[in-house]
């Protein structure tokens, strides 16, 4: 190992003919090339950016160039912004600078292995520290998404519900909107709530209004299609548009949305306004003695498929 | 790509200058594994409010939701995996790695002389870090609002009441009435999740700021010369250090987690008045020494004030530039006297507890089916149905009886009430006795119902 050499800040700096040019004053790297490129020196009256290239010798002592001191006034001036600290891979093994009293840096692997093993020391102390991080980070994460998804993919429990009326009640081709009790559920709380679907009974399967739209254009799931009954036709009360309640005008036969006039027939064909699709048949099932259960589905709102939310 | 983003935010923000600063951070006498506890502490505390921001995601700050959300916090599965108790495993289980850390850290700190000048400032930040972190574990504890919860809570407030003058004040104010109830949740809550935080967050940037003002102390041998000619920078070795060490940490809060996973009683009950509190383990000290020390407001009063002041007043008392604790005899042996003093006081706290019964699953699914074909309904209540004949046993598992003392109430309860008119279940297998005991410690500890699966 060479013997320890320090630089010390405030150094004189030689001219080509042992004249002083100033001291040294600061030491500029580019750090995106891990290289030094220049000394700055300060002379009388200004500090200078000398390159490196002109230093022809570097001495504990002093600092030798090639450059004359009326030459020195053509290099460009010190910009104090450009100042950067020096970092530790920067000295020569066995060599340091001084950077005053507090800014020492003398790093153990230049000196102890050389710069060149030492880079590869680093890069490999580096790598090690971002594959620790990323396993605490990943074994942290991919249980925090779980969990965040555990709740979010929480699936819709919705059974049969005895809506409490009978077939043999309800008027003939005029839709009634049926309210019923039931529960919504979000995390640990039940909380009771108010629906209500459209029944709507049929005088005869010869009515060209009778056949639900969902089921014309072939939107129903196996569900739907498996629960249906030619003598009654259960709508959801969502618009399909943006999921406004549309309403039964009486005089017109129609429902339409207050929101934004979807304008639907009694078997929920649209007719006009912006909505993707029919409204939204749910599935029956009517028992002997006439008493109507339905599974009350909730699908997606905006899209031209019937798609249940799960 | 990845270096033009570096170039493009170099250029900018002056990245490498920043980074250069934080990491080429200069360390006399080199990179150590000795100096990774201040970071694993950080690497805690950031664990801490990850997971804690988790729990807020589900948890009802009120005392008619908060047990509910914890238990499904509890329940929460996602492909089969129980990701709502092991988030809660590992915050559980992180505030406790967490009181160690800290103690370690402070430890070492003492034994190192490193609170000497010029470090006395970051001493003091590090005292209000230690209050901060004992804060929130008392805060925490009350949150899941179980039996254990709540009457750690009624006793660590009533503590607070007994100092003179303004105690009564400051306990009402905590408490936001006289009573503890729905103010003193949301207040708990808002001071857990909120004020500390927040407080943390300033505090711990002040001690890192101070820190690197004054810089590391360095170990406490060595000339200036060795340690100059030995200083290394912080990255890459230290990082490496403190990334291991966090590995570490993070494994073992993990294991914990996962094969001690935190326990939930039953929903506080402010009428059982049998229940008996226990403190979390790091206080069993103070729990112990509080019952030797009378009158009790000397050790309530006392003993707080003592430690701050000791903490506070060190490094102003203690001048002596001197570092190594081979050259401190007095400090090192008094260190060793509070330590074993610590010790003694929470093994015999500890000792003085009450054992619930260690319940093994299988037995007391077994014993379910027991309790419920044998009739024990008829008489007794539990969770609100069943006769009234007996007592009610919904929080039985509470009390603290042991299997023997159980199988001995089952087919003999004159044994231990002489005019007891329960019937002497002498037709149950010793199996079946001890299934039927292992159902009965259960109860009001575990076990509970799953939200996540509605009817």
């Amino acid at each position: 190992m060479d013997k320890e050499v320090t630089y010390r800040v405030g150094i004189p700096v030689m001219g080509v003919r042992g004249e002083s040019l100033g001291r040294l004053e600061k030491v500029l790297l580019m750090e995106s090339r891990h290289q030094v490129t220049a000394l700055v020196v300060r002379s009388l009256d200004s500090m200078h950016i000398l390159p490196l290239d002109r230093v022809t010798e570097l001495n504990a002592a002093e600092i030798r160039t090639n450059v004359t001191p009326e030459e020195l006034h053509g290099f460009p001036v010190f910009d104090p912004t450009q100042y950067e600290e020096v970092p530790p891979w920067f000295f020569p093994p066995g060599h340091h600078i001084e950077l005053g009293a507090l800014v020492t840096i003398k790093p153990l692997d230049v000196r102890e292995q050389g710069e060149e093993d030492a880079l590869t020391r680093r890069a490999f102390m580096g790598r090690s520290v971002a594959i620790l991080a990323a396993a605490i980070g990943v074994s942290l994460l991919v249980p925090i998404g779980g969990y965040i998804m555990a709740a979010a993919t929480t699936p819709v429990k919705d059974s049969w519900r005895d809506l409490g009326v009978k077939l043999q009640d309800l008027p003939m081709d005029e839709p009634v909107s049926h309210s019923f009790r039931a529960f919504s559920v979000s995390g640990w709380m039940r909380v009771p709530e108010e629906r209500s679907v459209w029944l709507i009974r049929h005088s005869g399967v010869s009515d060209p209004q009778s056949e639900p739209e969902d089921k014309i254009l072939g939107l129903d799931s196996p569900l739907e299609l498996a629960n249906s009954d030619p003598r009654l036709t259960v709508l959801s009360p969502i618009c399909p548009h943006l999921g406004c309640e549309p309403q039964w005008h009486k005089g017109q036969k129609l429902f339409i949305c207050p929101c934004h006039h979807s304008i639907y027939q009694l078997n929920g064909k649209r007719i006009g306004g912006p909505a993707p699709r029919p409204m939204d048949q749910l599935p029956v099932r009517i028992a002997s003695d006439g008493s109507i259960s339905v599974i009350y589905e909730q699908f997606a709102i905006g899209i031209a498929a019937k798609k249940r939310l799960a | 790509m990845g270096h033009k983003i570096y170039a493009y935010l170099d250029e900018r923000i002056r990245i490498s200058s920043l980074m250069g600063f934080l990491l080429n951070e200069p360390m006399p006498g080199g990179s150590r594994w000795a100096y990774i506890p201040g970071s694993m502490v950080f690497f805690v505390l950031i664990l801490q409010f990850i997971t804690g921001m988790m729990l807020a995601f589900y948890y009802g700050g009120t005392p008619d939701h908060a047990w509910d959300s914890v238990n499904y916090i509890d329940h929460l599965t996602y492909n089969g995996v129980g990701v709502g108790r092991l988030i809660r495993g590992i915050h559980y289980w992180g505030s406790s790695i967490m009181v160690i850390a800290v103690g370690i850290h402070l430890l070492q700190v003492f034994l190192w002389g490193a609170y000497k000048r010029p470090r006395e400032i970051m001493w003091l930040v590090g005292v209000v870090l230690l209050g901060l972190t004992m804060t929130a574990s008392f805060s925490g504890y009350l949150l899941p609002w179980d039996e254990r919860a709540y009457w750690g809570t009624i006793v660590g407030t009533n503590m607070i009441g007994l100092v003179p003058f303004v105690g009564e004040a400051i306990k009402d104010a905590i408490r936001g009435g006289v009573g503890l109830g729905a103010l003193t949740l949301s207040h708990f809550f808002t001071l857990h999740t909120m004020i500390l935080p927040t407080l943390f967050i300033l505090f711990v940037m002040l001690h890192m700021v101070i820190f690197r003002r004054v810089g590391p102390a360095g170990p406490f041998s060595g000339s200036p010369e060795k340690l100059e000619a030995t200083k290394d920078t912080f990255y890459p070795r230290q990082v490496l250090m403190d990334a291991f060490g966090m590995l570490g940490i993070f494994i073992f809060i993990l294991a914990l987690a996962i094969l001690h996973p935190p326990g939930l009683e039953s929903v506080a009950n402010p009428s059982n008045a049998a229940y008996n509190p226990t403190p979390a383990w790091y206080f069993d000290w103070i729990f112990e020494l509080l019952k030797l020390i009378r009158p009790e407001i000397v050790g309530v009063v006392g003993l707080p004030v003592l430690i701050a002041v000791v903490l506070i007043f060190l490094p102003f008392i203690d001048k002596k530039p001197v570092r190594s604790p081979f050259r401190r005899p007095f400090a090192v042996l008094s260190t060793l006297f509070v330590l074993t003093a610590m010790l003694v006081l929470s093994l015999m706290a500890e000792n003085g507890y009450k054992k619930l019964v260690d319940v093994d699953r299988a037995a007391m699914l077994r014993g379910q089916t027991v309790f419920n074909t044998a009739g024990c309904m008829g008489c007794h209540t539990l969770f609100g149905k069943g006769g009234k004949i007996g007592p009610d046993l919904s929080e039985e598992g509470l009390v603290g009886h042991s299997v023997h003392w159980l199988t001995v109430q089952f087919v003999n309860s004159k044994a231990h009430f002489p005019d007891s008119i329960m019937p002497d279940f002498t037709y149950l297998t010793p199996q079946q006795q001890h299934d039927l005991a292992m159902y009965i410690s259960s109860l009001g500890r575990m076990n509970w119902p799953d939200p996540t699966k509605t009817p």
